[in-house]
């Protein structure tokens, strides 16, 4: 009777008001540890999914795309007949602007040894239209392909690319591996 | 009557809206855009003239297998090396051996007294009739990539993409008789161009051995001492040539010296005359996969195509039109 006099509404009141108190401090601590510790995201195209729709050239924020042409060297083939460089039917294997294939003249064709050549993208004047990587993948090794790069890409928080990429190619992946490059050997 | 004109004003309004949006949902707008200004075609080189199609696809015969690698036909059935295994079937496909093996095999050489060669990355073993392995021969370097076999007059000759060259065997014993790298004259820098590991050998019905230099599109005869014969290329984008980094990927040949290639990316099945012309289609692009691999073939006694369609898991048999 004594005991049951001593627990009234108002230590009820108080008992809940410290508990919710209590709860309110722990979420707000957690979300705080939560968001110190977590890592965060950026976007970034996968290259086995990637379709060379050319959307990326016009749709990112950004004139020109943060999106760009990067090459495997270890996939290339140092082909004097390159896919990725050269158009359908070119009438020669050389530099001329009438043979190559990029719109903006963004790869650079550069001799090693007979009848190797290295084809190297000047990042600047790609606009990541993908008409090379289409090219490579149509004729050669696959080498070039298409990445976000992070130091152009503003990290929007809906990706207007991945809005409308077809073949849902863009996805977010943590900035400590923020590159899916291609790379080793494949097969025939 | 004033409040009444603003709420008809205001449903008028709110249908106009209504009707603008389910045209703008329902015309697609958004989604057709200005197309892809950028598009590269390449569906002309895909379509082929029906004309040059002198071949038809009689029946499939579907793997039980995640990867299909080789294939080759001998002694009246078909032999096929997939995942870690290697299986002897009937033209019709019903099994009549199957046998594992120590990982996957690259290709392989089935002879004629039942001895079967297999390949792996960058080495050589033979099996017996009944699979028992007999020999395991010398292993050919890290850098090493075997991608075809053939054997003429007690040589077996190996194509290493890896390193680029051919390797000799003695069929007797095993032991490594030397290598060849195409050179085409003593001082030439350039031998076999291999891009990617697609690299071919074959013995015709002549006996003569011919390799495909795939980076330089061409079909290269040689001696048994690796010594250049002769020697024809066709690099073309149209379906007359050869295209890509590194094609032909794979070559048989007809009983009658034809060359039967198989092409990887734009992948198409054509014969070649023994002069080198076009002689016909057996399988235009729009039968496979787009981007997809080059099917390993073999050819029968009696001019049948099979095709091991790589990315499909499955054997594809290619008749003569009116052969039958």
């Amino acid at each position: 009777m004594e005991k049951n006099r001593s627990y009234n509404r108002r230590d009820f009141l108080e008992s809940g008001m410290r508990l919710s108190l209590a709860l309110a401090v722990g979420a707000v601590g957690g979300l705080a540890i939560g968001k110190a510790t977590a890592s965060e995201w950026v976007w970034q195209i996968d290259p086995f999914a990637c379709t060379q729709c050319g959307r990326c050239a016009d749709e990112c924020v950004l004139s020109p795309s943060a999106v760009k042409c990067v090459h495997a060297f270890d996939l290339c083939g140092y082909c004097d007949l390159c896919g990725g460089y050269l158009i359908p039917g070119a009438n020669g294997l050389n530099t001329g602007a009438e043979n190559q294939l990029c719109p903006t003249s963004a790869i650079h064709r550069k001799y090693i040894e007979d009848p190797y050549f290295e084809y190297v993208i000047e990042e600047d004047l790609c606009i990541g239209c993908s008409k090379c990587v289409k090219g490579c993948a149509s004729f050669g090794n696959g080498s070039l392909h298409l990445q976000i790069k992070h130091d152009l890409c503003k990290n929007c928080n809906e990706c207007s690319i991945a809005r409308l990429c077809p073949s849902d190619a863009i996805k977010r992946v943590p900035a400590s591996t923020p590159y899916l490059v291609k790379g080793g050997f494949i097969e025939p | 009557m004033k409040e009444k004109g603003l709420y008809i004003f205001l449903a008028s309004l709110a249908v106009a809206i209504a009707a603008i949006i389910v045209a703008d949902f329902s015309s697609g707008t958004a989604e057709k855009g200005q197309g892809n200004p950028y598009a590269l075609n390449i569906e002309e080189y895909k379509s082929v003239d029906p004309a040059l199609i002198h071949y038809r696809e009689v029946r499939n015969i579907r793997l039980q297998c995640e990867h299909p690698k080789a294939i080759a036909y001998a002694n009246g059935r078909l032999y096929l090396g997939a995942d870690s295994f290697l299986q002897t079937i009937t033209p019709d496909g019903r099994e009549i051996l199957k046998v594992s093996l120590p990982a996957s095999p690259q290709c392989l050489y089935p002879s004629v007294d039942g001895n079967i060669y297999v390949a792996f990355r960058s080495h050589i073993e033979v099996l017996g009739p009944t699979g028992k392995p007999s020999a395991r021969w010398e292993h050919m370097g890290e850098q090493s990539v075997i991608t075809s076999i053939a054997v003429k007059d007690g040589i077996l000759f190996a194509a290493d993409a890896g390193q680029r060259r051919i390797a000799r065997f003695s069929v007797a014993d095993g032991q490594l008789m030397g290598y060849f790298e195409g050179k085409r004259g003593k001082g030439a820098f350039q031998g076999f161009v291999v891009p990617s590991p697609t690299f071919d050998v074959a013995v015709n019905s002549d006996g003569e051995l011919w390799a495909v230099n795939p980076g330089n599109h061409s079909f290269e005869q040689y001696t048994n001492d690796g010594a250049l014969r002769t020697y024809w290329e066709n690099l073309s984008q149209t379906i007359e040539g050869f295209t890509g980094c590194c094609n032909p990927a794979h070559l048989a040949f007809l009983p009658d010296g034809s060359f039967v290639t198989s092409e990887k990316r734009l992948v198409r099945i054509k014969v070649h005359r023994p002069s080198g012309e076009l002689a016909s289609v057996v399988a235009p692009p729009e039968k496979f996969e787009d981007n997809g691999k080059a099917p390993d073939i073999a050819v029968s006694p009696e001019g049948i195509i099979y095709a091991l369609d790589l990315d499909r898991k499955m054997v594809r048999v290619f008749e003569k039109i009116g052969a039958s």
